[in-house]
Formats: structure tokens, C-alpha cells, sequence
């Protein structure tokens, strides 16, 4: 523990590269499906309405709220999307290509910008938003869950356990010696 | 100037600093960092500024954020104007207690303690307030974790919008509040990543306050 700030310091790094990047398989599985598959879907007067997280953040651009719109769409689509596939780059790098001088440097680079990446994705907030939206909409209609919403709610459980198995002083210490 | 220190040395002292990018400590006589060749500074001293003109932006942001509207819902044909607030006040009539309280704290609670807290931080490193430095380096970085979950009003928002979509009958729009409130939730969240850390504590040293 740090004296001032009592946040934890590094205990000896260790990652199971193995795990990672089986999780950040999975991951890039479910990413698709999450995305172009409805999250919710409501019944209102024998009216099917579905919607995706990429439609959401478009309906909002396209009346003016562009601000919200890109907000939605990085933090609930883009930035998971770069975090799965930046994860997977470092770990197939540091499991094949550590030998070629190319390949450090994109390491390198990559996770310069990983606690940023990190920071923006934000799915645990929409899964909690899927949630408080149910519970608002049903005063209006029938709300119901599809294999989207599955999908969304298993890549956010993956991508959670996969942050929590990714250690970035682990692979500085890789790109070290 | 921090020779009353005696348990905790600052990396200054020893030689030392950190690189801000990839977090490898360097000798502070090198100008780029030995593992990434990012630029190194000592100590970010524009940053505070930064930090200030970004969170002014964001308090006079959030008066319109919760003034205004933020969404406006058609009900066969009568339109009524929702502000966050009113938003919420609705869930507690309708007996939703969990999910107002939920609301409630990510979009009107968190920003306004983000605010205070944050304009609490810079003004100890600006003006030398005599607080609790451990108890501010706590508060900061239960900010810049908490700052995220304001996300939830838009994510809900956007959805609700992307619904309910159904002319005069029904239809739900987000109102001008939205942008504002997504600025508020930005530029804070800019405000704290932006600052660096390390001023605190050499701003300090000279008030001999236990960490």
C-alpha cells in the first residue's frame, strides 16, 4: 500500500497470458452480436419497437443531440470494441512476436493508451441503464429481453473478468527484458 | 523546500521521476522517458490551469443541465417537458424508489459532489488550504471513479429516444439539458484526468500536516 494515498502498489505481476486471451476471444465473439442485435424491445399497442445500441446513438444524433449521440456511442460501442481488439493485439504479441523490433513498438504504443481505453468503456453503466429503462418503460408497455441484451449483458461479465486478469505492469515487464 | 520530510520522499529529491504515460520511473536528467520516449516533465505546472478553466466551464454548465428540460415526451398529442429533477420526482410518485434513488445519485448527486469536490482539490493546491492531504488524494480518486456512472442518464436517455418513437401517439426527444448535462460529465471528467497529481503534494509540504 502507497503511505500517502493508501492505493494498492504493484504486487509481483504475474498475468496468465492463456486466460487472456481466451477471454478476449470470447469477448470478440460476443462483441458483434451485443452490438447489432436489439438490447430491448417493447410492446406498445400491438407495436413491436426494437432497438440496438448503435441505432440509440444514432436516433440521438439525428435529432440534433450530437454531443450525446458520440458520448453514447464511444463509451457503449467504440471504446469496448478498441479495448478487445487492442487486448488481443498485446497478448498475441507478447505470446509470438516479442522478437521483431515492429512489434515493441506497437506494444508499446498500445499500452500507452490502455488506462485510457479503459476508462472509456463503460458497459457496466449500460447494462444498469438496460435496467432502469425497463423499469421506466413499463408503465407504458411490455418490455422484453432479447439475445441481444444477453449478449451485451455476458461481453460486459467477460470484458470485466478480462480486466481483472490483464495486468499492464505484467506486460511492461515484457516489453522491458 | 520539503526538508521536513522524513518518511515520505518525493521522487525530486532522489533524482527520480515518474513517466506520466507509461508509469516507468526515469532519472530526471533525461528529457524523454527510456521506455516509451513520451516528453517528461517534472511537474505539470500548466495543468492547474487547465484543470480550473475546465471546471469553471463545467459548474456554469450544470445550471442549464438542470434547469432546462432534458427531454421532452409526447403523450397523444400534449407535450410535456421533463428537467432531470422532474424526471425523478415522477419515479418516486410512480413508487420506484430504487431506480430514482439510482438516478438521483448518478445525475444530480455525483456531478454536483464532482464539482465541489474537485474545486475543493484545486483550490488546496492553488491557495495552500490547510487540509488533510490523504483525505483529499481519497476524495480524488473516489472522483475520477464515480464521474463515469453520470453516463447513465444519456445511455438511458438514448434509448428511451430510440423506443418510443411514435409520432403524436407517443414519442420521447431529448430536450437542449442533454448536451449541456454530456458537457458537465466531459469536461470534469477532462478536468481530473488532466491534473497532475503530484502538485499536492509539493504545494503542501510547507503547512507540516501528518499525511
Amino acid at each position: 500500500m502507497c503511505p500517502r494515498c493508501n492505493s494498492a502498489l504493484y504486487d509481483t505481476p504475474y498475468c496468465s497470458i492463456n486466460g487472456v486471451l481466451a477471454l478476449c476471444l470470447t469477448a470478440l465473439i460476443l462483441y458483434f452480436p451485443a452490438n447489432f442485435y436489439p438490447v430491448i424491445e417493447i410492446q406498445f399497442l400491438g407495436n413491436m419497437r426494437t432497438t440496438t445500441v448503435i441505432q440509440a446513438a444514432i436516433e440521438v444524433c439525428s435529432q440534433g443531440f450530437w454531443v450525446v449521440g458520440i458520448a453514447v456511442l464511444i463509451a457503449a460501442v467504440i471504446a469496448p470494441g478498441i479495448l478487445i481488439f487492442s487486448t488481443l493485439i498485446q497478448v498475441l504479441i507478447v505470446k509470438y512476436g516479442l522478437k521483431s523490433r515492429f512489434a515493441r513498438k506497437v506494444l508499446k504504443q498500445l499500452l500507452c493508451y490502455q488506462p485510457l481505453i479503459q476508462q472509456m468503456s463503460m458497459l457496466e453503466i449500460y447494462v444498469l441503464a438496460l435496467l432502469v429503462c425497463d423499469f421506466q418503460l413499463t408503465d407504458f408497455s411490455k418490455v422484453t429481453f432479447g439475445i441481444g441484451t444477453f449478449c451485451f449483458t455476458m461481453l460486459f461479465v467477460v470484458t470485466i473478468f478480462m480486466q481483472r486478469e490483464y495486468k499492464i505492469e505484467h506486460m511492461w515487464e515484457q516489453v522491458d527484458d | 523546500m520539503i526538508d521536513d520530510q522524513v518518511d515520505c520522499h518525493q521522487g525530486k529529491e532522489l533524482g527520480l521521476v515518474l513517466c506520466h504515460k507509461c508509469k516507468t520511473v526515469n532519472p530526471i536528467a533525461n528529457k524523454t522517458c527510456k521506455s516509451c520516449g513520451y516528453a517528461i516533465e517534472v511537474r505539470d505546472y500548466a495543468s492547474l490551469q487547465k484543470s480550473w478553466a475546465l471546471l469553471i466551464t463545467a459548474a456554469m454548465l450544470l445550471i442549464p443541465a438542470n434547469l432546462y428540460p432534458i427531454s421532452r415526451l409526447t403523450n397523444k398529442g400534449e407535450v410535456v417537458y421533463d428537467t432531470i429533477f422532474s424526471g425523478i420526482a415522477h419515479l418516486v410518485h410512480s413508487g420506484m424508489m430504487p431506480i430514482a434513488i439510482i438516478l438521483f445519485t448518478a445525475s444530480i448527486l455525483v456531478p454536483c459532489l464532482k464539482i465541489i469536490g474537485l474545486g475543493l482539490y484545486l483550490s488546496a493546491i492553488s491557495f495552500n488550504l490547510p487540509l488533510s492531504k490523504s483525505k483529499l488524494t481519497k476524495g480524488f480518486h473516489i472522483i475520477e471513479w464515480i464521474g463515469r456512472w453520470s453516463m447513465l442518464d444519456l445511455f438511458v436517455l438514448s434509448t428511451t429516444v430510440a423506443l418510443i418513437n411514435m409520432g403524436q401517439l407517443l414519442d420521447a426527444q431529448p430536450a437542449p439539458a442533454a448536451t449541456a448535462f454530456g458537457l458537465v460529465i466531459l469536461l470534469t471528467q477532462v478536468a481530473a484526468k488532466i491534473l497532475d497529481t503530484r502538485l499536492l503534494w509539493d504545494r503542501l509540504e510547507s503547512t507540516n500536516e501528518s499525511n
